[in-house]
């Protein structure tokens, strides 16, 4: 009786889904767990070594896996280092400003993109996919000497404008993307009702938008303090950025992993803030 | 009557009203591209026909010679063309199939989905920098804990990063793990954001499980896939710093991807004309690529409406 019941309530599905059916439902939620384990341990691996590293002291750092001598040294001596902090703070301010900046640059962009038709709209269209195409590097190469000549290598400006830049035709290309999601009906009634064309874009359209444009300001946030090219090749000791700091541990002995691993913790530590509490805004926002 | 277009001709079309509107709306993205994107690549144009090494400061004219070295460099042509493709093909199908399976699993109701989705969104928090150097360390030839980890199981013990194909698989598999989260976060987007009504069809049909994956949801999704693969397949191409901090384009120059090739002729060998040419070469590769792809992305996204 429990036998034909189990088989009953399997069968169906036994058949339908192919190995994962001739598994069972036992074998079936065995499979599940082990995946589910197997995704925790390949995506927390990396951060767990990264972290443990961190907290070993220099004599423990190689061979971490052994003995048990645990501090936080590591954390203290990169502190100290007045580079450190400096970087932090000039990543967290830069992220934040770039942020701010792009969304604003980019969102009637992508609003013209979705909305309208005809040659300019197409035009423009095409600049930004070329555009997108061009690698960094093509760009960031020549920037060295567009900012040594504009007198603003390695300060805020210097960054925070490529930075804008390199957005613009993405940001233009995902923007629309969230504007076509949204019917034009109700600026087309607002258009009708008297409204302008740029009061129907900022008090219709831009808060219907705000779900996509706040996911994206997440995302922007974070590719801003994670980049490095830029930073690399655009800053010096004068405006440091964390990414370049972390990276630059490296002594003619060789590196110093250990604190190397707690500078990256530390500057793992806002982008994972805003990533654990954003991630509801990410995943509605980009639903749309 | 002949007035019409007398009149017409003293208010051009192009700049009527709704087209004055368009061109302010764009404006500002349009100057800033202008300027730090635009105006840069002209200049890297002007630097890859001179002889613009830091120490020369005659900048002679070389017309093309940079751009006939670049493609006649062997090392150009036969390690860092295969690699860069290799990289971006490989990349960007694994982590889609990657993405498309934890979009899945995501998708359901079940303990501690939360918690899976926040680690499954790690590497999007961790710069890749970062992720690179943990991956260094982490197959150190003597002290690297998977190194260890991989002697332990019976895995031969070769030189990780100090051998081609083992450094340009760990390369791949970096890239892999910085770039699942974001399929799988457009992905489950677009999976919950799916209509239920070709769902319940298919159950009535008593279609599979695997059969309703490929016959709805995956119809269903070709647009958004192919926008990401297409995005992630432009960004893939001037991969950078994974490259970099892992194997710095080594062991003898064997992993270099194109970006690094440009970095190395213009930063480490200090020839910035030869930089800006092996960047323009890129950039024009690049572009043949990626109108490509669009035609391709255009045409899938036909058939799927």
């Amino acid at each position: 009786m429990s036998l034909s019941l189990a088989v009953s309530s399997t069968g169906p599905r036994a058949q339908a889904g192919g190995f994962l059916g001739l598994l069972g439902v036992a074998g079936r939620r065995v499979f599940f767990a082990l995946a589910v384990v197997a995704i925790l341990l390949i995506f927390i691996g990396p951060v767990a070594i990264l972290l443990l590293t961190s907290v070993r002291p220099p004599s423990g750092v190689y061979y971490i896996w052994r003995g048990w001598e645990f501090t936080l040294d590591n954390f203290a001596e990169v502190l100290a280092q007045p580079v450190v902090l400096h970087s932090m703070w000039n990543s967290f301010v830069l992220s934040s400003i770039a942020t701010v900046a792009s969304l604003g640059v980019t969102v009637g962009s992508g609003y013209m993109l979705s909305r309208f038709t005809g040659p300019i709209q197409r035009s423009w269209f095409g600049i930004i996919y070329v555009f997108r195409t061009v690698p960094y590097i093509s760009w960031v190469l020549p920037l060295y000497l567009v900012t040594t000549n504009l007198g603003i290598y390695d300060t805020y400006l210097g960054l925070l404008l490529p930075h804008v830049a390199v957005h613009v035709c993405f940001f233009s290309w995902i923007m629309k993307g969230f504007f076509d999601s949204i019917s034009p009906s109700m600026e087309h009634a607002a258009l009708i009702d008297g409204c302008t064309r740029w009061g129907a874009f900022r008090r219709v359209a831009l808060p219907s938008a705000m779900p996509g444009i706040a996911a994206l300001a997440i995302l922007s946030w974070l590719w801003t303090w994670n980049e490095f090219l830029f930073g690399l090749i655009l800053t010096a000791q004068r405006t440091p950025v964390i990414t370049v700091t972390m990276a630059q541990f490296v002594t003619e002995t060789g590196t110093e992993w250990h604190l190397m691993s707690a500078t990256a913790v530390l500057a793992m530590l806002p982008a994972l803030l805003i990533t654990i509490f954003g991630q509801k805004y990410v995943v509605r926002g980009l639903r749309m | 009557m002949s007035m019409a277009p007398v009149s017409a001709a003293h208010r051009p079309r192009l700049l009527g009203e709704k087209e004055r509107f368009m061109l302010l709306l764009i404006a500002p993205a349009a100057l800033v591209l202008l300027s730090f994107e635009v105006v840069p690549i002209l200049i890297g144009m002007n630097a890859s026909f001179r002889d613009w090494s830091l120490v020369n400061p005659q900048k002679t004219w070389v017309g093309l010679r940079h751009y006939v070295e670049v493609f006649t460099d062997p090392v150009f042509l036969k390690i860092v063309l295969p690699n860069t493709f290799i990289l971006m093909v490989s990349s960007v199908t694994l982590s889609l199939v990657f993405g498309l399976a934890l979009a899945h699993l995501l998708k359901r109701q079940f303990f501690g989905r939360i918690l899976i989705q926040t680690v499954v969104l790690l590497p999007l928090t961790i710069a890749p920098v970062i992720t690179a150097t943990m991956m260094r360390w982490s197959f150190n030839d003597q002290f690297g804990i998977l190194t260890n980890l991989l002697a332990v199981i019976g895995v031969p013990q070769v030189g990780w990063l100090s051998e081609r194909w083992p450094s340009f698989i760990i390369i791949i598999l970096t890239d892999v793990w910085i770039w699942t989260p974001w399929f799988t976060i457009i992905l489950l987007a677009a999976l919950q954001g799916l209509p239920k009504e070709p769902y319940e069809a298919a159950q009535i049909d008593a279609a599979s499980k695997w059969g309703i994956f490929t016959h709805v949801t995956l119809p269903l999704l070709r647009p958004v896939i192919a926008v990401c693969v297409l995005i992630r397949a432009i960004d893939a191409f001037r991969t950078f710093d994974q490259v970099w901090v892992l194997t710095g384009g080594g062991p003898a120059r064997s992993t270099e991807v194109f970006s690094v090739y440009a970095y190395v002729e213009a930063f480490v060998n200090l020839d910035l004309g030869r930089g800006a040419a092996a960047a323009g070469a890129g950039a024009i590769i690049m572009l043949a690529v990626g109108l490509g792809l669009y035609a391709i992305v255009n045409r899938a996204m036909e058939v799927s409406r």
